[in-house]
């Protein structure tokens, strides 16, 4: 399946922008199960210094400056994506039964291992924006028991995230701190996301944040998925010996074919799509997104 | 040799403490063959003499501007240095020296592999946790790599002697280490106050260090440009803990000293913005937390750094010294795995060792801590403002289970090491030598194939007994440090001294930021003000006083004061309370700082200016900016009401130290652009007061007597009035009065020579700046002059009927004050930085943190 995702950010600016520099994580990175076969950029206004590079978590990350005053700033940003194969199998295929038992996973964890392992404790550390607490741990803990298989138990809390929540794009900011997500049960993709994180490594398991996008039109006769026309966000766990497993709280089911990866890292803040300072401007600033994920080759 | 026993005050006196390991004696009972002669020259100055060089030692810091700003302090404390150094023989040093080459290495691979492979987590040596919860760990610094063999270019250690005699470390700096250049300057004082013995001493010198750090950047700057480098020092700014230290070694290496905002990235390189544009700048040596050093991919919330510059050095166009992550290695739980680090790396174990040290992320490490508190000193993994390092023995029963129970809640966050006794060393505390507890600073900088360690380096030592934790933050004392060399060291090298001619004649082509030459304007802007104001200040009190004074007339000045320092509505508004009693509003005029206009805003301005320009400043500058800042802080009390002498006198001494700063600015400044800056700042601010001062005064007119009064005041406020009283006048003298003021080329003081300088100073402008041809400053001026040149000074007298007043004098003055404000603010506006603050493109209330 190759997908074609058009990202269209644009601010307008109050006043004339003299100079600003920015990062953004716009560029779709290639995972075991994609490849972005190609990424064209067109930032306007045209007269940019841009420069590509891997970051930390081996993200495709794009530095640009706009050095002469301009009233708005379009970054308009298409990429092909290859998805190679289907995850795991077919979703339905994953044996959720077999496996590492938490206390198995947490055991290894503790002992230490390979340098997959060791690497991977970094993601059961707090990061800026998710904070281990005694409320994530009292949430996530009745999905996990000693005997189980993590695998399962992440997906009950992934399905108890997607039951318990309500999606609402009017109740977040980007900021919204976790406590107040699990308090008010409501929330967009990211905080689902942030909030699964914080579930598991309050629980000592390492979790990451994936941000991507969503495969825009359902098939006939679907439901409309939530999070598509715009970018998505959903987290991944990792199992000692077996690797990282992705997991969907805001549609409640495992990414599979319909899911296209931009970054991941230890929380929104690390992969957040654009971030970067800008002299005067003034004081306010209209921001509008827009994403387009279509298919344009079916395997 | 025998010290002689207390009781008698004209001998020196040393008796050494009942605890720890002495420097001088160690454990016996004999001195330590090294320190004989310090002794012996010791008692031959007596109390009275090592007093006298400790006061000249203070004198020479303060003319020096050698400031310490510590958190807790609201103004920079002086340097306090003890005249007695430490000792250390030649062969003890060779020993710590290789130790500390050791140790630099050790830390250069480990800062390698941690931004690197990650071996050392990878293999098992250190704990995952250990680097990824640090906040040190910079993950945008993932792969940054220098030219070169080493990533570390400089590396600090903090050591004690223990009990049993031996060194040992108890932490390491690698942030941007301080104290490199308080030790240089500790011992230019030493060799001033105590020249021969010095002298005598043969003490291993320090500028090879310095020579060695010279080289490395020069060397790393030779990687990446094939022209003359360029190395600026980064700088947080004048209010920073180590400021004085940023500015001395900025004009000992002879570079310059730059803010973040004097800096800017553009197509991927990284630029000074100067007169006349922009200077590419190939290495940045940064006193800056590397947190700090740009907004974009570190923390959003620092204003110190510059936006874009990670970027610009991972494309290798810049190159930061220390390297950006190279906090993460100030870690102190790495010093419990250092020797196993060690054995990774280098297949043995270091040769000097650090104080024993567990980290409470390990868990049979956390019991230990929790059982042992008593006797452990507990640091934080991360340094932060205010958090220092806790002494369990100091603590009693409930602070310790609190401390406990922190430490429970966060174990990773905390280390604790065994409390190393520092050796005691004597000390000056007036009238005898004391044993203090004494910690040392070394430094170690990058070169060629290993590094180079400052022979000796920054000692300080414990204010009491009790003061067991030694930082400049608790206010400790410093010492200078000798290894005394078996035989007089050489002169330095040919070579050695050519490089160091090499960097004075640089110096005097060292483009500086446009920030700098903002603030020489700008402080000579103040100073004029500061002067004028004072300077009418002390007519009005002197007529306030004088028995024949005439009310209307006092009036008319009450209200100049107004005007001319700006600070209305004061006695403009008609209050007839405060024309009969106008010393409360005087006094707030000269006194209080939250007026704009007010004397003490004006001298504060300028201060803060000099603060900015400190590295600019030659020493008498700097005595004479002391004077200034003492006059201005004595000055409440010298005007305290009821005082025998006269408000007037009070201002006086602040006068004159006005006109010793303008005679320096005049008699020993290269006259380079910060000079003509600074000129054009006073030469501006001169005219502008004149002409308020005029307008003011001289426009209403008077009746004769009162009329010829206040001109004789004017004059005699602007100096001008012998001249006036020797030359003929006749009528009311008011024409040759106003010539002088206005008109005069020959009165240093009048306004047409302000503005014909003014002009001269323009065409010397770079034509990069400047411009070709005439510029608007050009033509605002130009009109100003040709006004002036065209009045007629009949017309200027004549009495406007209707008004009362002399209406073609004000219409000439008003128009002469609008051109000379639009030329001030065209200058601002072409040759001043104008991007003040950045903004974040989203703000993110987790920005403190990475």
């Amino acid at each position: 399946m190759i997908y074609r995702v058009r990202h269209i950010t644009h601010y307008e600016y109050e006043k004339p922008v003299t100079l600003s520099y920015n990062r953004a994580y716009l560029l779709p990175r290639n995972t075991t199960y994609q490849h972005c076969m190609s990424s064209t950029i067109n930032i306007s206004p045209g007269d940019t210094a841009g420069q590509e590079r891997y970051d930390y978590f081996g993200n495709r990350v794009y530095f640009f400056s706009l050095e002469l005053p301009h009233n708005e700033l379009i970054i308009d940003i298409s990429s092909d994506i290859q998805i190679k194969e289907k995850k795991y199998g077919l979703e339905g295929k994953l044996n959720f039964d077999q496996g590492v038992t938490c206390s198995q996973a947490l055991q290894a964890l503790h002992q230490g291992g390979d340098a997959a392992l060791l690497d991977a404790r970094e993601f059961v550390l707090d990061s800026p924006m998710i904070i281990s607490s005694a409320g994530l741990r009292e949430y996530a803990a009745v999905s996990f028991h000693f005997k189980r298989t993590l695998l399962s138990a992440v997906r009950e809390l992934n399905q108890r995230i997607y039951a318990d929540f309500t999606y609402d794009p009017e109740s977040t900011i980007i900021a919204t701190p976790l406590a107040e997500v699990l308090l008010n049960k409501r929330g967009v993709c990211q905080d689902f996301a942030q909030l699964a994180i914080g579930c598991l490594r309050s629980l000592g398991f390492p979790a990451r944040y994936i941000s991507g996008y969503l495969e825009t039109f359902p098939p006939p006769g679907q439901e409309k998925m939530l999070g598509s026309g715009a970018s998505h966000a959903w987290f991944s766990v990792y199992i000692p010996g077996e690797g990282w497993f992705e997991f969907d709280p805001t549609n409640n089911n495992i990414p599979a074919e319909h899911h296209i990866t931009t970054a991941w890292g230890r929380d929104y803040g690390d992969v957040s799509p654009l971030r970067g300072v800008f002299f005067d401007g003034g004081k306010n600033q209209k921001l509008n997104v827009s994403v387009d994920v279509s298919r344009i080759e079916t395997d | 040799m025998k010290i002689s026993a207390p009781g008698k005050p004209d001998e020196l006196h040393y008796a050494i403490s009942a605890e720890g390991y002495d420097e001088v004696y160690g454990h016996q009972t004999q001195m330590r063959e090294h320190w004989l002669y310090l002794f012996e020259a010791l008692k031959t100055l007596g109390p009275d003499g090592i007093r006298e060089r400790q006061l000249k030692a203070q004198r020479i810091f303060r003319d020096d501007g050698a400031t310490y700003n510590p958190e807790s302090s609201a103004s920079p404390q002086s340097w306090q240095l003890d005249p007695v150094p430490v000792l250390l023989q030649s062969e003890e040093w060779a020993v710590i020296e290789s130790g500390l080459l050791e140790r630099a290495e050790l830390f250069n691979l480990i800062l390698k592999d941690v931004y690197g492979k990650r071996e050392l987590i990878h293999h098992g040596v250190l704990p995952p946790e250990l680097v990824f919860a640090h906040g040190g760990f910079l993950r945008a610094c993932q792969g940054l790599s220098l030219p070169g063999e080493h990533q570390l270019v400089l590396h600090t250690t903090d050591m004690v002697r223990d009990s049993k005699g031996e060194m040992i470390i108890i932490g390491d700096r690698t942030q941007s280490p301080s104290g490199a250049g308080y030790a240089l300057e500790n011992r230019t004082v030493m060799s001033r106050v105590l020249p021969s013995l010095f002298r005598e001493s043969h003490v291993h010198r320090l500028s090879l260090f310095f020579q060695s750090l010279r080289i490395k950047l020069n060397t790393l700057a030779s990687q990446i440009t094939s022209e003359r480098p360029r190395i600026v020092i980064l700088t947080p700014g004048a209010y920073s803990e180590t400021y004085f230290e940023h500015t001395y070694l900025a004009n000992y290496l002879g570079y310059p000293l730059v803010q973040g905002s004097d800096l800017l990235v553009s197509q991927g390189y990284l630029y000074m913005k100067s007169l006349g544009g922009r200077e590419r700048v190939d290495v940045v040596l940064r006193r800056v937390d590397d947190s700090f050093c740009d907004p974009v991919e570190l923390r959003g919330d620092s204003q110190l750094g510059v936006a874009g510059l990670l970027d610009v050095v991972r494309s290798g166009h810049v190159i930061v010294v220390n390297p950006l992550g190279s906090g993460f290695l100030e870690n102190p739980a790495l010093l419990r795995y250092l020797p196993q680090i060690s054995q990774h790396f280098m297949g043995r174990e270091l040769r000097l060792s650090s104080a024993p040290t567990y980290w409470c992320g390990e868990p049979q490490d956390l019991a230990y801590v929790l059982a042992h508190l008593d006797s452990l000193v507990i640091k934080p993994i991360i340094r932060k403002r205010g958090d220092e390092s806790i002494f369990g023995s100091q603590l009693n029963a409930p602070q310790r289970q609190e401390l406990a129970l922190k430490i429970k809640c966060k174990p990773g966050d905390f280390v604790a090491q065994v409390y190393i006794q520092p050796s005691n060393t004597p000390s000056w505390l007036s009238p005898q030598l004391v044993p203090r507890p004494a910690v040392l600073r070394t430094f170690a900088v990058a070169s060629n194939s290993s590094y180079t360690v400052m022979p000796g380096g920054l000692t300080r030592i414990g204010t009491g007994n009790e003061n067991m934790s030694l930082s400049n933050h608790r206010g400790a004392i410093s010492k200078d440090t000798w290894v005394l060399a078996s035989e007089p060291e050489k002169q330095l090298s040919l070579s050695a001294h050519t490089v160091a001619t090499a960097a004075g004649a640089v110096k005097l082509h060292v483009a500086f930021p446009c920030r700098v030459v903002e603030n020489l304007y700008w402080m000579g802007r103040y100073a004029e003000r500061a002067e004028s104001a004072l300077r009418l200040l002390r007519t009005v009190f002197i007529q306030l006083n004088s028995f024949d004074n005439v009310p209307e007339q006092i009036r008319l000045l009450l209200r100049t004061v107004t005007e001319l320092t700006g600070t209305f509505p004061g006695f403009t508004v008609v209050d007839a309370q405060m024309q009969q009693q106008p010393e409360a509003e005087l006094l707030s005029v000269i006194l209080d700082r939250s007026r704009t206009g007010s004397i003490s805003a004006s001298l504060h301005s300028l201060l803060d200016c000099t603060d900015q320009i400190k590295e600019m400043m030659s020493s008498d500058t700097q005595k004479v900016v002391n004077d200034l800042r003492d006059g201005l802080s004595s000055l409440k009390d010298a005007l305290q009401p009821g005082l025998n002498s006269a408000p007037e006198e009070a201002l006086d001494p602040l006068v004159t130290t006005l006109l010793a700063l303008a005679g320096l600015w005049q008699d020993s400044m290269v006259r380079a652009l910060g000079w003509r800056f600074m000129d054009m700042g006073r030469r501006v601010e001169k005219a502008l007061q004149s002409i308020r001062l005029i307008r003011s005064s001289l426009v209403p007119v008077l009746p004769e007597q009162q009329q010829f009064q206040t001109l004789e005041a004017i004059l005699l406020n602007s100096e001008s009035l012998i001249t006036f009283r020797r030359r003929q006048y006749d009528g009311s003298g008011m024409m040759q009065g106003l010539e002088l003021l206005l008109l005069d080329r020959s009165n240093p003081r009048s306004v047409l020579y302000q503005i014909a300088l003014l002009r001269e100073h323009l065409t010397e402008l770079p034509t990069a700046a400047h411009g070709q041809g005439l510029a608007d400053e050009d033509r605002f001026l130009l009109e100003a002059s040709t006004a002036l040149q065209l009045c007629s000074l009949e017309q200027l007298v004549a009495e406007n009927q209707e008004t009362g007043t002399r209406s073609e004098l004000e219409k000439l003055l008003s128009r002469v004050q609008y051109l000379l404000e639009a030329t001030s603010a065209q200058i601002s506006h072409k040759y001043f930085d104008q991007i003040k603050a950045y903004h974040q493109l989203v703000r993110l209330d987790w920005d403190g943190e990475l």
